[in-house]
C-alpha cells in the first residue's frame, strides 16, 4: 500500500522530471539538425496549422535517430538563412500572390544547390487557391522542370516505413507529387493536409478528425511525414544496391 | 706513237670567221691584180704573200686551237671493320674455346698475315665497336675491347659510315639488330662467329605486360621463350610475386631453334605496386642461367574507389557528403545511415519499415577489405561494433586501407574511441572532459601546414583557383558544433578554429600503410550552403570532399611531389637518373627545400644516390648507378610529401640471347650487295675482291690553248707591219 505522502512526492518527483526533460537544453545550436521552417509569403493564409510541429517531432524522436528540434521558425525568401534550414516548410490555403523575381531566384537557388522544400495545400482543390499559385510558382522557379506524380518507387516511400496508404486530414489524392532534378527530389507537394493530421492543442488533443479514415488515416499521416523528413536528411540512399533488394522482397510480403 | 688530240674554241663565231676570210681574200686579190702592174711580178707576189700570211694567222687565231691531254687516277677504297662488341659475343665460342670476341681480335690481330695489318697496307682501313653504339676504335683499342652492352644496330651503324667507307666487314655472332629498310647499299661481309650447331640455350625473350593494372581485374602476361639446342621439351613458366606463385603454365618446345609463347594472368587484389619475376627452370647444359628469370613492376590501381560510409543518423551532414561522394563517378557508394537507435521505439511489424539489419559481421569481418575507404559518420560505435571489429578496422588502415572519421555529438562517444583499437590509428585525441560543443558558432582558419596540404592546396583546381586559400576559409560560414580533441604528435592539423582555443577540425596522418583522416564537426555542410547563400557554386565544397578522397586513398595526381622513372629500361652499371617534380603551385621556398632520397637495391640494402637540382625550376635530378639487376626501391621525403615507387633494372645477362644467328649474317651480307664469308676463307683476299670492286678512278683532263699567246699575236702584228713597210718602201702608200 503506497501512502499518500509517497505518492505525492512520487507524482511530484515525477513532474519534476518531466519537466526537467523538457528544460534541459538540447544541444543548442543556431542550426540545430532538423527544425521546421515554416515559408511566410504575401496573400493567402500562409499558416493554417500553426500547432503542427510539436506532435510531429515528438513522433520523429520516438522512432528515429534523428536529432531535432520541437521549433518552427518563420522564415521569408529574403531571409537569408534559409539556406541553413533543412527543411523548409510551405503550406496554405489560398491564392497567394506571385513571388518577385528575386525571390524566385533566391528560391531556385536554394532547391537547385540542395535545399529541400515540402509544399501543403491544406484544402486540397485541385486547379484552385494555393494549388493553382503554387503551381504557377513552381513553373516560375524551376522552369523545364515539371511537377509530376512520385511512383511508387520513389525514395520518399521506402525512406523509413515502406508507405501502403495514404494519410492526412484529408484524402485528396493518394500519391505525393514533386519536382525532381536528377535522382533528387527537391520538392514534395501533398494535397491531403498532412499538418491538419498531426495539428493537435496544448493538452494533446487532435485540432482536426481525419476523414474518411479516422485514427488509421492519422497514424498513416505521421508515417508519411517521418518518411518525408528522413528522406531530406538522406536524399535517395535507399537505392543503394545493398537496400534496395531488401525493400522489394518486404514489399513482397 | 700517241698525239693528243687538238680541239678548237672559235673565239668569234665560225661564220663570221669564214667571212672576214673570204672578204680578206678576196681584198688580197684585188690589190695583187691592181699592184701587179705598178711593181711587177715578184714584189706584187712578196706583198700579197705575207697578207695572205698574216689573215690566215687572224683566222687560226679566231678558231683559238687546243691541245687536250688526259690522265687517269686511281683512288683505293676505305675499309670499316665492324666489331660486334655486345653482350652475346662475351659468350664461348665453338667447342667452348674462348669468347666469341677473343676469336674475333684474334683474327684481326694475330696470325702470320693479321687480317687488320695486310687491309691497311692497300686500304684506308676504319675499325668500330658496335653494341648500344658504334663507336670508332684507334688500332691499339681493340686488343681491350669487351664484351659489353646490348645488341648493336647494324643497319644504323653502316647508314653512320656508308659516306666514309666504301666496303664494310662485319665481325659477329649474328644477335644484332637488323632493318634491311633503313639499310644503306654499301657491301658488308659478314663473317660468323660462335657456332649454332652446338648452343644451348633457353630465354625469356621477351614479355608484355601493361605498366599498369585494375584492382580485381585480370591481368594478362604473355611470356615467349626462345630455345637453342633443345626439342620435345616440357618447362614450366612461373609468375610469382615476392616469391608467392601467383600463376604457372607449361610450355612446350619443340623446334630448334624456336619461339614459343604462353600467356599468364592474375587478378590483383590490392592497389599498389606489385613486384612480380617470371622464370623457368634450369635446364642441362644451358650455356646462360641469369636469361631464365625476368623481374617486373606493374602499378596496380583502382577502377573505382569503393567507400563504405556509416552515418550515426540522418542529417545534412550525411546528405551533403553523400551528394558530393556521388557527383564524383570514379566513386563507388556504399551507405549505410542508423535510421534508429535500440532506444528508439518501432510502431510497426517488421516488415512495414525499411530499415536493414546492419551486417556488421558481413562488412567489418569479410568485406572490409574489398573497400578503399571506410567513413564513419558522427556514429556511435559502441552500440554496434565489437571489438573484433575495431581491430579489423585498424588491421585494415595499417594494411593500406584509409579511414575518415567525421564528427558531431555522437562521434566519440564520451572519449571511448579513445581506448579502442580506432583510437590507436585515429590522428586526433581527447583533450577535456568536453567532447564536444555546439555555440557560439565557429570559424576555422587554415594552419600552415594545411596551406600546403594536397587536401587544401587547390593546384589550380579551383575555378577561383587565384584566390588565396586562407582567404576562402575565412569566408566559409562558421561551424555549429565542433568536438574538443587536440591532435596527436603524429598527426597533421590543417584546419583549426580561429576563435579561441584552436581546436582541430581537419586533422591527418598516415597509420602503417593507410592514411587517416578526422573531420571533427557535423556541420560542414554550411561551408557548401553557405557559399551557396553568398551567391557562390558549391565547388569548394565538392573539391574538398573529393580531395579528401583522393588524398585518403593516395590518388598520385593528387601528390604535390611526383617522381618520374626513367622511360627506358635501366641496365646495371650505368647512371641511372630519375625526376622529382614538384606540382605546380607549391610554393617556391617548398620545392627549394632539402629533399631526402634513398635508393634500395633488390636485397633491401640503401645504396649511394647523388642529388642536384635539375635546370627548371622545382625539379630535382637524383642519380646512382646500379650494380646488379632486379627491383630497386626509390624513395623520396620532401616537406609535401614521400613517395615511393619500384624500378626494375635488368641484369647484365637478363633477357640474353646468345645464340649465333648465322642466317641473319647472311641476311645482311645478301641484302647489301655483300658476301658471307666463313672464318676458314681466305679473308683478306675475299676482302680485296670487293674493295677492288669499290676502286673508285677518275681522268685528269687538260686543255693547252696553241694560239692563243702573245707570240701569235706578234706574228700576226710582224707579217702585217713587214707588208706595210714593204708597200711603202715601194711606193704604194
Amino acid at each position: 500500500m503506497i501512502s499518500r505522502r509517497k505518492f505525492l512526492s512520487m507524482v511530484v518527483g515525477f513532474m519534476g522530471g518531466w519537466i526537467s526533460s523538457w528544460s534541459k537544453p538540447a544541444l543548442g545550436s543556431l542550426f540545430p539538425h532538423f527544425f521546421f521552417a515554416q515559408l511566410k509569403y504575401r496573400g493567402g493564409e500562409w499558416d493554417p496549422n500553426p500547432l503542427f510541429a510539436e506532435a510531429i517531432v515528438e513522433e520523429l524522436e520516438l522512432r528515429t535517430s534523428i536529432d531535432a528540434r520541437k521549433e518552427r521558425r518563420i522564415m521569408q525568401l529574403s531571409d537569408r538563412d534559409l539556406f541553413f534550414c533543412p527543411f523548409l516548410y510551405m503550406a496554405g490555403r489560398y491564392e497567394f500572390e506571385p513571388f518577385t523575381q528575386q525571390e524566385r531566384e533566391v528560391l531556385r537557388r536554394f532547391l537547385t544547390y540542395g535545399g529541400f522544400l515540402f509544399a501543403e495545400d491544406t484544402v486540397g482543390a485541385k486547379g484552385f487557391g494555393f494549388d493553382r499559385s503554387f503551381r504557377r510558382e513552381m513553373r516560375e522557379v524551376l522552369p523545364g522542370y515539371e511537377m509530376k506524380r512520385l511512383s511508387s518507387e520513389h525514395s520518399v516511400y521506402q525512406s523509413f516505413y515502406l508507405i501502403g496508404s495514404f494519410g492526412g486530414r484529408q484524402r485528396v489524392n493518394p500519391y505525393l507529387e514533386g519536382v525532381t532534378i536528377d535522382s533528387w527530389t527537391p520538392v514534395i507537394y501533398s494535397q491531403n493536409d498532412l499538418s491538419g493530421a498531426w495539428s493537435r492543442d496544448r493538452f494533446g488533443k487532435w485540432l482536426h478528425a481525419c476523414v474518411p479514415g479516422g485514427e488509421p488515416q492519422r497514424k498513416a499521416a505521421f508515417k508519411m511525414g517521418i518518411n518525408i523528413i528522413v528522406y531530406s536528411l538522406t536524399s535517395d540512399y535507399k537505392r543503394d544496391v545493398i537496400h534496395h533488394p531488401f525493400i522489394k522482397r518486404r514489399q513482397n510480403l | 706513237m700517241n698525239v693528243n688530240p687538238i680541239t678548237i674554241a672559235p673565239v668569234f663565231p665560225v661564220w663570221l670567221i669564214i667571212l672576214f676570210f673570204g672578204l680578206a681574200l678576196a681584198q688580197t686579190a684585188a690589190q695583187c691584180v691592181k699592184n701587179w702592174a705598178k711593181l711587177g711580178s715578184r714584189r706584187t707576189l712578196v706583198v700579197s704573200l705575207l697578207r695572205c700570211t698574216a689573215i690566215v694567222v687572224l683566222v687560226i687565231f679566231a678558231l683559238n686551237p687546243s691541245v687536250v691531254t688526259r690522265n687517269e687516277h686511281r683512288i683505293s677504297p676505305a675499309i670499316a671493320i665492324i666489331v660486334d662488341t655486345s653482350e652475346s659475343m662475351g659468350q664461348s665460342a665453338a667447342g667452348g674455346k674462348a669468347s666469341r670476341l677473343a676469336e674475333a681480335k684474334a683474327l684481326l690481330m694475330e696470325g702470320d698475315s693479321p687480317l687488320l695489318a695486310s687491309l691497311s697496307e692497300k686500304y684506308e682501313v676504319h675499325v668500330y665497336g658496335l653494341a648500344d653504339l658504334l663507336r670508332p676504335l684507334e688500332s691499339g683499342d681493340v686488343a681491350r675491347l669487351e664484351a659489353a652492352g646490348r645488341k648493336g644496330d647494324v643497319s644504323g651503324a653502316l647508314s653512320a659510315i656508308s659516306d666514309r667507307n666504301a666496303v664494310a666487314v662485319l665481325l659477329s655472332d649474328g644477335s644484332v639488330k637488323w632493318d634491311e629498310s633503313a639499310a644503306p647499299m654499301l657491301p658488308t661481309v659478314t663473317v660468323p662467329f660462335g657456332d649454332p650447331e652446338t648452343y644451348q640455350d633457353i630465354l625469356i625473350k621477351e614479355i608484355s605486360a601493361p605498366v599498369i593494372a585494375f584492382r580485381d581485374r585480370e591481368v594478362t602476361i604473355d611470356v615467349t621463350l626462345k630455345s637453342y639446342g633443345y626439342t620435345d621439351l616440357t618447362l614450366p613458366v612461373l609468375l610469382k610475386d615476392s616469391g608467392r606463385l601467383l600463376s604457372a603454365k607449361d610450355i612446350r618446345v619443340q623446334a630448334d631453334p624456336g619461339e614459343s609463347t604462353v600467356a599468364l594472368s592474375f587478378v590483383p587484389s590490392e592497389v599498389g605496386q606489385k613486384n612480380l619475376s617470371i622464370s623457368i627452370p634450369q635446364q642441362v647444359g644451358e650455356r646462360i642461367d641469369d636469361n631464365n628469370q625476368v623481374s617486373l613492376s606493374i602499378k596496380v590501381v583502382r577502377d573505382k574507389t569503393r567507400i563504405l560510409m556509416v552515418s550515426g543518423n540522418p542529417s545534412m551532414n550525411y546528405r551533403f557528403m553523400r551528394t558530393a561522394l556521388k557527383s564524383d563517378p570514379s566513386i563507388d557508394l556504399l551507405s549505410f545511415v542508423i535510421l534508429r537507435t535500440p532506444s528508439d521505439i518501432l510502431n510497426v511489424r517488421s516488415y512495414e519499415q525499411s530499415l536493414i539489419p546492419f551486417p556488421v559481421k558481413t562488412l567489418f569481418l569479410t568485406e572490409l577489405t574489398n573497400f578503399d575507404l571506410l567513413i564513419f559518420d558522427n556514429f556511435n560505435y559502441a552500440l554496434y561494433l565489437r571489438p573484433e571489429h575495431l581491430e579489423s578496422i585498424r588491421a585494415f588502415v595499417e594494411g593500406g586501407g584509409s579511414f575518415a572519421m567525421v564528427g558531431g555529438p555522437n562521434l566519440f562517444d564520451e572519449g571511448r574511441y579513445g581506448l579502442s583499437p580506432i583510437g590507436e590509428i585515429l590522428p586526433v585525441q581527447f583533450a577535456s572532459g568536453e567532447f564536444y560543443r555546439r555555440d557560439p558558432p565557429v570559424r576555422v582558419r587554415l594552419s600552415p601546414a594545411g596551406a600546403r596540404h594536397p587536401i587544401l592546396h587547390s593546384g589550380g583546381e579551383y575555378q577561383e583557383g587565384d584566390r588565396d586559400p586562407g582567404l576562402l576559409w575565412q569566408e566559409m560560414s562558421p561551424l555549429d558544433g565542433v568536438n574538443l580533441m587536440e591532435a596527436k604528435k603524429s598527426a597533421t592539423v590543417l584546419l583549426e578554429t580561429a576563435q579561441g582555443i584552436p581546436w582541430p577540425v581537419l586533422t591527418v596522418s598516415e597509420k602503417g600503410k593507410g592514411r587517416v583522416l578526422a573531420l571533427t564537426t557535423d556541420y560542414a555542410w554550411k561551408w557548401y550552403m553557405g557559399m551557396v547563400a553568398n551567391g557562390k557554386g558549391n565547388q569548394h565544397y565538392l573539391m574538398l570532399i573529393h580531395r579528401m578522397v583522393r588524398w585518403l586513398t593516395k590518388d598520385p595526381g593528387l601528390e604535390l611531389v611526383q617522381m618520374i622513372l626513367p622511360e627506358t629500361t635501366v641496365s646495371t652499371g650505368r647512371e641511372t637518373e630519375v625526376r622529382i617534380r614538384y606540382q605546380a603551385g607549391v610554393p617556391s621556398q617548398t620545392s627549394d627545400a632539402a629533399v631526402s632520397f634513398s635508393v634500395f637495391d633488390p636485397q633491401g640494402v640503401k645504396i649511394d644516390s647523388a642529388l642536384k637540382p635539375a635546370a627548371q625550376p622545382g625539379e630535382h635530378i637524383v642519380s646512382f648507378f646500379p650494380q646488379n639487376g632486379g627491383i630497386f626501391r626509390i624513395k623520396v621525403e620532401t616537406p609535401v610529401g614521400e613517395l615511393e615507387e619500384s624500378m626494375v633494372v635488368a641484369g647484365p645477362l637478363a633477357g640474353l640471347d646468345a645464340g649465333p644467328d648465322h642466317d641473319r649474317l647472311q641476311k645482311i651480307s645478301t641484302s647489301t650487295g655483300g658476301k658471307y664469308i666463313p672464318r676458314e676463307a681466305d679473308l683478306a683476299k675475299e676482302i680485296e675482291q670487293f674493295a677492288r670492286k669499290a676502286e673508285k678512278r677518275f681522268i685528269e683532263e687538260k686543255r693547252v690553248p696553241i694560239w692563243a699567246t702573245a707570240f701569235v699575236m706578234a706574228l700576226v702584228l710582224a707579217l702585217l707591219s713587214s707588208e706595210w713597210y714593204l708597200r711603202r718602201r715601194w711606193g704604194l702608200i
